[in-house]
């Protein structure tokens, strides 16, 4: 049988010196207590972030407008989850790897109409409001090119959008019923209403389900202004960031930096890519111990010595 | 109680935040001090002699 040579990688040396105990049960209690009483320490010193949620509530409140144009841009299809694809609804791309069409294989598994969803079932439950039932019947009633020419003589007028005495007034005609419904449908989401309609359309009264609310509350431009504030846009690394002053995930750094630098800044399948990029980077750190130059670097950069110098000067 | 409460975020957090800008790089200054003292932790790790190794030698 040969023998091998030494590979400085793989290989270690046999161990000829003295050994000393070492209580790992110890050590671990003593480092528990001390980051228990360091965790309780800074929450009294600095508290934490109490940043109030925002609501379909709160966002229509505070910019009805904005809120009356994100419904209309929901009727006509320009609304990022109206236009999304997969997995919400097939009018859009959606997101791919390449020519991997991943959003697409997987299909729509989370379908949200967002006409149907976000406008007319809500609607639909106001109860004893004759004048809306008869706005509802006559949408439902009209073709589809009828609609269309309604939602578009709406949006064109959207710019010239008022909003007055709790009425959203647009200066436009041939708009069908669209005045009463938008009207309606603001006047809903400023009660509150509007919330409760969007998270109980399924399962029941105690639900959970904050999907439609929150792609609702996604589309509008309240919610991004309210993000770009707080850092909390992607181009801002906001993944990396936390409300106010207060420190945020800062190990998301790598995550976060892709989205800042070409090609993943300006594309459309950001999320996807810089997924696989960083699936790249975790299977090669996985890796590590196998491949040869990168399981050199702690033997070349000698870190260790420093730990252990004691035992180096003795040796 | 009342007391209780006085105790509470002592120092606040909740005004509007500071950011170093730099080229690309985008960084809170809150995160800057926690990325900070991080490496301070490192460096201490380094560093920092492991306790009981006077009385160790003195053994010896």
């Amino acid at each position: 049988m040969s023998k091998k040579g030494f590979r400085p990688d793989v290989d270690a040396p046999e161990y000829k010196g003295h050994y000393a105990p070492y209580d790992i049960i110890k050590e671990g209690t003593i480092a528990i207590a001390v980051v228990a009483i360091l965790v309780l320490f800074l929450s009294i010193l600095f508290g934490s972030p109490d940043e109030p949620s925002v609501t379909v509530k709160s966002w229509a409140n505070a910019d009805p407008i904005d809120f009356a144009t994100t419904a209309i841009n929901e009727m006509n299809g320009s609304s990022i989850t109206a236009s999304y694809g997969a997995p919400y609804n097939t009018n859009g791309s959606g997101q791919a790897l390449g020519p991997l069409k991943l959003a697409q294989w997987t299909g729509v598994t989370i379908p949200v109409d967002p006409v149907k969803d976000f406008v007319l079932d809500p609607l639909a439950s106001v109860p004893n409001d004759s004048d809306l039932k008869a706005a509802l019947a006559m949408w439902r009633g009209a073709s589809a090119s009828q609609q269309t020419t309604w939602v578009t003589n709406y949006t064109n007028a959207d710019p010239k959008m008022t909003f007055s005495n709790g009425i959203i007034s647009v200066p436009a005609t041939n708009v069908g019923p669209l005045p009463k419904m938008i009207n309606e449908l603001t006047e809903m989401a400023r009660s509150g209403a509007l919330d409760q309609a969007l998270i109980t359309g399924k399962g029941g009264y105690y639900t959970t389900d904050y999907t439609k609310p929150l792609l609702f509350i996604a589309d509008s431009g309240y919610l991004p202004n309210l993000a770009q504030n707080q850092h909390l846009l992607g181009s801002q690394w906001g993944m990396m960031n936390e409300t106010n002053s207060y420190p945020g995930q800062a190990w998301l750094w790598l995550y976060t930096f892709w989205y800042q630098v070409s090609p993943f800044s300006s594309s459309a399948n950001a999320d996807v890519q810089v997924w696989a990029v960083m699936m790249l980077l975790s299977v090669l750190l996985l890796l590590v111990p196998v491949i040869p130059g990168l399981r050199a670097i702690p033997r070349k950069v000698k870190i260790y010595r420093l730990i252990w110098r004691e035992h180096y000067r003795n040796s | 109680m009342a007391f209780l409460w006085s105790l509470a975020s002592l120092i606040s957090l909740e005004g509007k935040g500071h950011y170093i800008h730099w080229h690309f790089i985008y960084l809170s200054v809150a995160n800057f001090i926690v990325i900070l003292l991080m490496v301070l932790v490192f460096l201490a790790a380094l560093f920092v002699p492991f306790p009981g190794r006077a009385s160790r030698k003195e053994s010896k």
